[in-house]
């Protein structure tokens, strides 16, 4: 009792330090908005004055009108687009000394290329609104049902929605022709889950299934007003003047469908834009990588030299002006011109200078530098992760899928991973694997933890050959002779196992689907722990197999004789859900003979709490045994039961309708009310399942923390479970120093049992305040001491709750990042978020998240990265991930391959942008010192124009997708190289300073070079160049030494990378010759002719590229010789083995491993889809039944009804 | 280690679709591309690459660089800066006065041969702190107006020089008005020495950009001339001098072909050059010079060239020894995994 009202307040506090310390945002839960919304169902006039929305929706961006203002208001959102609008818009007024079209013809691309594509993804959302909103559906018109669309719906109508249908609106639930008013909905459009829930009208008004009924239906609806959250509701029903609760059990919310039911009817609240799924649907900010966020640094950077440039020109301007160059006519002032080069106003002959020069060197900024980037990662996620076969799950068929191509680079610089447990690390397969019945140990079977645990300590046990009558069955892995094929009748406590058994047959909230045979059932459960406590009764003999609101049927062997069976149904009269404060769940039975038994479930520590006094010996025992599955990675869960009596229970049951229909509290007063009567509980024993190791999961961790990424594993699960799985994935091992900041020591323990929390929490505090002191001064002399252990910190949530107080908070990062492995157990969903942003935000790591479930939303939305994993479960983790991949180990693809490789060549393209650009404008800037400052242009319009459209732009698109230093194979040998990318080894300013240096000096060349030779006579004719010529010679030898260059930089070249530098080189020699033959008016007129006829050109092409690029050349030469990279190390070592050396596997080797097979077998099967979410089968719920703590509140369940059909049926005849 | 490989590929090895063939299958499809197995090649710049490349780069740019050192050499060229000698001692202080005034300014310049000059010998002046490449210049023309008689009219790029009494000039423009007016007359010997004023000009520029229809108009009609006049009679693809003139210098420091001489000049020869000092360069004090220069296949005097791939290539050469010493001296096993940086770090290694 009292931990469970410390849980409550633990709760509240988490809440609060929320709200006040705002470290963490979950969920983007809008607030409410005040008042009540009333609803006159059938009533189209009275509704009328609600004025309330009509029910067709639009998800389009944009409209006609507003495309062109609001698509372009998004592009120029981009700073590099209003910065080239800027220089656009400059480039029309005289200052310029550019044609306009120069910058505006890139940005127009730019431009155009966006709006397309975005005129292009908001005419499909309009195909797709206008196909949703004309789909029909039967609306009750008089007494009739007629057919009208979806958008003509408003609210207050009723609606027939038949089978397969979706629900065109939030509904609620009136009638149904299934018996007992229940309905089944599938909500995989909600969130992914494909298995199917129950929905219960009220009682009131089952009747309203024909039109002519229906039509007289006037029930008037209270409820709030419309918010986003999916699995709350809270309104009134007032019918006959009678007002009725109503829950999200009444509701139907839009985007889900039908199943396994005629038709229903109900009656519409909630329309279009205002319905749940509706109001969900917001787009999740997207994340930028890192990367990206340095290259804003960058352009920053190249701004103040740009602005530098511009200054320095400007002042040579205004000091150059002067009268005296008569030929210049500086004082005679052209009409309708601004007068630039006024001597006597030097101040403006700055100033205009100073825009002159903007709009001369406005190429410094790279303006298709993000599209290039964009399309670059786009198609590696769209082509390359997608399709990687490496990352293909064939059991599962699940390819991986990268929900974003944000965040591609961000991939190969991950420092830290957060992985959840349950369903990431582990398999999520829970398999019956032991139990304790009655203080008797059953089941022979040995984990792979316990093997794990044996081989390092040098014992190797084989798992022994599995006696023939092994039972080969989803979700059951037990093999113990004394309890098989009924043997357990002769075990010495047959009738505990009995009860035992039965507990494992009635106690949940399975739903069976299929034929009632134990060989075809299959079972939907809400999470996998449950289907397999079922399916284990059923191979003791206790077979599960049909379930009506108000019965379980259980096909149960003869007590007595064996082989004989027979039907048994129990009635079933309340069910006390599990959720995550109460750990625990319960169901209240009638068996046929009129016994009241009440049979609970639930965590070790709330059913030992309530048990009855005695049976001493028993409680040791179980709680051994407990220990010892616990050890050996199991999860165990105690049974229960409690005979009741019938006035007890009657009195009780009232309490509990009260509560049930209360409105304010509801989920509070229930649990209030649960305490009531689960208590003086009998022990029954314990059962313990096994939640295996995802394959592959210890090799790949291996690898990871190789790599230099250190795993933190967060997980709901105890301390010894927690601590057993990092053993068995490598993560922690007996040579580590562990640091265990635990709440569970008698301290605590003793202060907790004495029920003050102000005291408890103090008490917590000052323990985990000195044990991390004790801890970081430990730590800290073992860094100093160089050789000192790996350390590794296991701590439990209760802690964690202190320890991320901000005053501890610092203390506990430093402490943490020492660490090669941190355990954070008992943890909430939220407490994963908050782990993952005191990494994120305090140590300014690089961060990826990687889970399962709906508990891991948090922490996969806090994260840079955030990783799902697919194709097992429900979709909400994948929803929210950035990249989805169907096993663990896939991440040392995920991250090693096309993460190291994405980020190479992101950083290859951008420093390749750098530098072209400001080599371009560098020769530029030059000229500028030679034309008195008057920044006349050095090149052609056309031809700046085109250098980053064109004659630049192709090979380095195939750079950024093709380059890749070592081949993938080589890559996951040698995780090491992925440390090049954590120390961002490629995108320092030290590497951008060497790119600038080579910029500067290959500029220098180029500019030095042309001009130096050219100004003499360059034929035997004695004829002199112009100014056209020689530009026209300086840009060839830029075009030609920038494409060289990107050459040079790569680890491999391809005929993609020949063709397109050939390509650009030929397009730009043939753009020459067309536009110097067809132009006569151009300066450039005849240039490329005339240089072509002399031997000047030859020589000056030949030797300014080589001397440009001679000193990369030695620069690369000397530094892959004496300061090698570990990549290039590692080309060297493998440089004769053929690129596909390791993909060779891929094709060959189909055999499967016994492991394997099983798993595949599995797959097979018809699926019995299912989460691990909680107990009660239709919530998505937040947390995992073995994940129960406190933090995030539970959500409503609609499993129960507020006063069982039956209950009612007794006293007073159904009316229909 | 070998471990990696058979994890990382099991997932597809479960994949045998022939198997269990579904119909469904989400299996990527194999492609070289999407797998990023292009085949490639890998370079990897060994001190063999290296060293191979400079000796390569040596052992083309040094003859190239000798011939055309040689070439430039043989070239014979005599410059003469007139500018200030060609004033007469009394207007030394007033030099722009000088030029502006009326006076007769013709100037008389000896210049000795010093080696035997072969036909053609190309005659340049070249002016120095002339801005031809400032912007407001460069775009003071207009190219149309000079290419078709109907386009005489559009002078808009031509401001200031555009219009005179609302009728617009012919050739328009900044760079027109402002044409270079100095003359030179040569003799040897009191023997007249012809200059050939034809074909100075690209033949492009006198075929396509200046018409053969075009004649001069209102052409230095103001009172302030900028420079030469034009005779108004002659086509303006006629006009070479114009033509040469309007192919506007890169930098501020030009030289422009004035005209051939179709006589070999020998050792020892003395030049007697007649020269009109009208052009005007005292107000910005740019020089002025006359060049008489011979040519070879890499045309005029000009070292650059051949001294720039004499560099590179001396540079390769002695880069190429140096690399050479200290692969010796310091060498390294190529592929040495020591050099890894997990294995060159204490702790790390797993490999050795």
């Amino acid at each position: 009792m009292a931990g469970w009202k410390y849980s409550r307040l633990g709760n509240t506090e988490i809440l609060g330090g929320l709200t006040t310390s705002r470290t963490i945002q979950l969920g983007r839960v809008t607030p409410q908005v005040p008042g009540n919304r009333t609803v006159y169902c059938n009533d189209r006039e009275a509704n009328a004055l609600a004025k309330f929305k009509g029910n067709s929706i639009s998800t389009t961006k944009y409209n006609l009108l507003t495309f062109l203002p609001k698509g372009l208001y998004e592009q120029f959102r981009r700073l590099a687009n209003c910065y080239f609008l800027m220089i656009s818009m400059l480039s029309f007024t005289p200052v310029s000394p550019v044609s306009p079209y120069t910058n505006v013809a890139p940005l127009s691309i730019v431009l155009i290329v966006s709006l397309i594509k975005e005129a292009f993804e908001d005419w499909k959302r309009l195909q797709n609104d206008k196909s949703i909103n004309n789909s029909a559906i039967d609306m009750l018109q008089g007494q009739n049902w007629e057919s009208v669309p979806w958008k003509k719906l408003q609210v207050g109508d009723i609606v027939r929605v038949k089978q397969d249908e979706f629900f065109p609106a939030d509904l609620l639930f009136l009638a149904s022709t299934n018996p007992d008013g229940v309905c089944y909905i599938e909500t995989a459009n909600l969130d992914g889950e494909t298995n199917l829930k129950i929905r219960k009208a009220l009682e009131k008004t089952w009747d309203f299934l024909t039109p002519d009924i229906a039509s007289e239906f006037d029930g008037e609806v209270q409820c709030e007003q419309p918010n986003n959250s999916l699995y709350t509701f809270s309104g009134n029903l007032i019918i006959q003047k009678q007002t009725l609760p109503l829950s999200p059990n009444q509701i139907l919310l839009r985007g889900c469908s039908l199943k396994n039911t005629e038709y229903i009817v109900a009656s519409v609240i909630f329309t279009g834009p205002e319905t749940k799924v509706m109001m969900n649907s917001m787009n999740v900010p997207s994340k930028r990588s890192t990367l990206e966020k340095k290259l804003d640094k960058v352009i920053i950077a190249l701004f103040c030299l740009l602005f530098c440039m511009c200054l320095i020109g400007a002042i040579g301007s205004a000091v150059f002006v002067d009268d005296d160059y008569f030929y210049l006519n500086l004082k005679t002032k052209r009409q309708g011109e601004l007068d630039q080069f006024n001597p006597n106003n030097r101040l403006k002959v700055a100033a205009l200078g100073m825009f002159t020069l903007i709009t001369l060197y406005s190429p410094i900024i790279p303006i298709s530098l993000y599209v290039t980037v964009e399309t670059i990662k786009f198609i590696q996620s769209s082509n390359f992760i997608n399709n990687d076969l490496h990352m293909y799950h064939s059991a599962t068929n699940t390819p991986a899928l990268a929900r974003t191509s944000n965040l591609n680079e961000e991939l190969g610089q991950i420092e830290y991973i957060f992985s959840d447990k349950t369903g990431t690390l582990t398999r999520n397969l829970m398999e019956f694997f032991k139990c304790s019945i009655g203080g008797e140990m059953y089941g022979a079977g040995v984990t792979e933890i316990e093997m794990g645990g044996a081989r390092r300590n040098g014992i190797i046990l084989e798992e022994g050959e599995k006696s023939s009558n092994t039972i080969f069955d989803k979700g059951f892995n037990f093999d113990d002779a004394r309890l098989m094929r009924g043997a357990w009748r002769n075990e010495p406590n047959s009738d505990a196992c009995k009860e035992f058994f039965r507990c494992l047959a009635i106690c949940h909230t399975v739903l069976p689907e299929g034929e009632e045979t134990p060989e075809r059932i299959r079972y939907q459960a809400a999470s996998p722990d449950e289907a397999a406590l079922v399916s284990a009764a059923k191979n003791f003999g206790f077979f599960f197999y049909r379930r009506t609101p108000t019965k379980i049927f259980v096909r149960e062997s003869h007590v007595e004789k064996m082989g004989q069976i027979e039907d048994v149904s129990y009635e079933i009269l309340n069910v006390l859900e599990f959720n995550s404060t109460r750990k625990r769940q319960s169901v209240i039975c009638r068996y046929p003979d009129g016994r009241l038994v009440l049979y609970c479930k639930g965590a070790d520590t709330v059913i030992y709490e309530r048990l009855a006094d005695g049976g001493d010996d028993l409680k040791k025992r179980t709680r051994d045994h407990m220990e010892q599955y616990g050890a050996a990675g199991l999860r165990t869960l105690c049974l229960a039961y409690r005979d009741l009596n019938q006035e007890m229970y009657d009195s009780w049951n009232e309490k509990f309708i009260q509560a049930k229909s209360s409105l304010k509290d509801r989920e509070k007063k229930l649990d209030e009310v649960g305490e009531l009567i689960e208590k003086n509980l009998i022990l029954m024993g314990c059962s313990a399942i096994e939640d295996k190791l995802q394959e592959g999961v210890p090799t790949c961790i291996e690898t990871l923390s190789r790599a230099g990424i250190k795993i933190w594993v967060l997980t709901g699960d105890k301390m010894e479970t927690a601590i057993n799985i990092a053993y068995a994935c490598n993560l922690i091992n007996n040579d580590m120093r562990q640091f265990v900041i635990s709440s569970e020591t008698d301290e605590i323990r003793e202060t907790e049992s004495k029920g003050d929390q102000v005291e408890i929490a103090r008490c917590i505090r000052d323990t985990v305040k000195n044990e991390l002191h004790k801890f970081h001064d430990e730590a800290k002399q073992y860094l100093q001491a160089a050789t000192g252990p790996k350390l590794s910190l296991l701590i439990d949530g209760k802690c964690l709750m202190y320890a991320l107080d901000p005053s501890l908070r610092s203390m506990l990062l430093n402490l943490s990042m020492n660490c090669s492995a941190v355990v954070c157990c008992r943890v909430s969903p939220l407490q994963k978020a908050q782990v993952t942003r005191l990494v994120r935000k305090g140590a300014q790591r690089i961060t990826l998240s990687i889970g399962d479930g709906a508990n891991d939303v948090g922490m996969i939305q806090a994260a840079h990265v955030g990783v799902g994993i697919s194709g097992m479960e429900g979709m909400q983790a994948v929803m929210a991930s950035d990249f989805a991949i169907a096993q663990f180990r896939f991440l040392t693809d995920l991250l090693l391959v096309h993460g190291r490789w994405s980020y190479l060549r992101v950083c290859k393209v951008v420093s390749y942008f750098f530098y072209k650009n400001l080599t371009f404008t560098l020769t530029q800037f030059y000229y500028t010192f030679q034309t008195g400052f008057s920044g006349q242009r050095f090149y052609d319009d056309w031809f700046q124009t085109l250098y980053n459209v064109i004659f630049t732009s192709l090979p380095v698109i195939f750079v950024g997708l093709l380059d890749k230093d070592v081949s993938a194979f080589l890559s996951k040998k040698y995780p090491e190289l992925y440390k090049e990318g954590i120390k961002n080894t490629f995108f320092r300013f030290r590497v951008l300073g060497i790119v600038a240096f080579f910029s500067v000096y290959q500029s220098v060349i180029v500019y030095r070079f042309v001009i130096s030779s050219s100004t003499e006579s360059v034929t035997s004719s004695g004829k002199m160049f112009g100014q056209w010529d020689v530009s026209t010679m300086a840009f060839t030898c830029v075009v030609i030494t920038v494409n060289l260059r990107l050459l040079m930089t790569c680890n491999r070249i391809t005929k993609w990378h020949q063709l397109s530098v050939g390509g650009s080189l030929l397009a730009l020699f043939l753009f020459i010759f067309v536009y110097s033959f067809f132009f006569t008016y151009k300066g450039i007129f005849y240039t490329i002719f005339l240089l072509m006829s002399t031997f000047y050109f030859y020589l000056t092409l030949f030797l300014v590229p080589i001397a440009a690029l001679l000193g990369e050349f030695l620069y690369q030469g000397v530094q892959r010789w004496f300061f090698p990279y570990d990549y290039q190390i590692v080309q060297e070592i493998h440089r004769h083995e053929p690129d596909n050396a390791g993909s060779a596997l891929l094709e060959v080797g189909t055999k499967l491993t016994p492991e394997e097979a099983r798993s595949f077998a599995f797959a097979q099967l018809p699926g019995q889809s299912s989460r691990h979410t909680g107990f009660a089968f239709d919530s998505p719920n937040y947390e995992s039944f073995f994940a129960s703590q406190h933090g995030v509140s539970a959500p409503h369940k609609a499993w129960d009804v507020i006063r069982r059909a039956s209950m009612k049926h007794r006293k007073a005849p159904k009316h229909r | 280690m070998n471990s990696d490989g058979t994890s990382s590929t099991s997932g597809a090895t479960g994949s045998g679709d022939s198997a269990t063939p579904r119909r469904n299958s989400k299996r990527p499809k194999y492609s070289k591309f999407t797998q990023q197995e292009l085949p490639a090649c890998k370079p990897i710049l060994t001190p063999g690459w290296v060293i191979s490349s400079f000796l390569l780069v040596c052992i083309v740019f040094i003859p190239i660089g000798l011939a055309s050192l040689f070439a430039s050499r043989s070239v014979v060229e005599i410059v003469d800066r007139y500018e200030t000698a060609c004033i007469p001692g009394g207007f030394r202080k007033d030099k722009v006065k000088y030029i502006q005034s009326d006076s007769n300014k013709t100037c008389r310049r000896n210049l000795t041969v010093n080696k035997d000059m072969k036909p053609p010998i190309y005659v340049y002046y070249q002016l120095d702190n002339f801005y031809q490449n400032h912007r407001r210049y460069v775009k003071s023309r207009s190219d149309p107006q000079l290419k078709s008689k109907s386009k005489e009219n559009e002078t808009n790029d031509c401001k200031p020089e555009a219009t005179i009494n609302g009728k617009a000039i012919l050739p328009c423009g900044l760079i027109a008005w402002s044409l270079f007016n100095d003359t030179y007359s040569f003799s040897r010997s009191s023997q007249k020495l012809q200059v050939n004023k034809k074909d100075i000009s690209w033949k492009s520029d006198r075929e396509h950009k200046f018409g053969k229809d075009v004649f001069p108009k209102n052409f230095q009609n103001r009172t302030v001339k900028g420079g030469a006049t034009l005779n108004a009679s002659i086509p303006l693809s006629q006009q070479e001098d114009l033509i040469v003139w309007m192919r506007t210098a890169a930098l501020p420091t030009f030289r422009k072909l004035y005209g051939k001489i179709e006589v070999e000049l020998k050792k020892g020869d003395v030049i007697q050059v007649t020269l009109e000092n009208n052009y005007n360069t005292y107000s910005f004090n740019g020089k002025k010079k006359l060049v008489l220069s011979t040519t070879k296949w890499i045309g005029g005097k000009n070292d650059f060239i051949g001294i720039a791939y004499l560099t590179v290539g001396g540079l390769c050469f002695l880069l190429a020894m140096s690399f050479t010493i200290i692969y010796y001296v310091k060498p390294r096993r190529l592929g040495d995994p020591t050099y890894l940086s997990w294995n060159r770090n204490p702790g790390g290694g797993a490999n050795n």
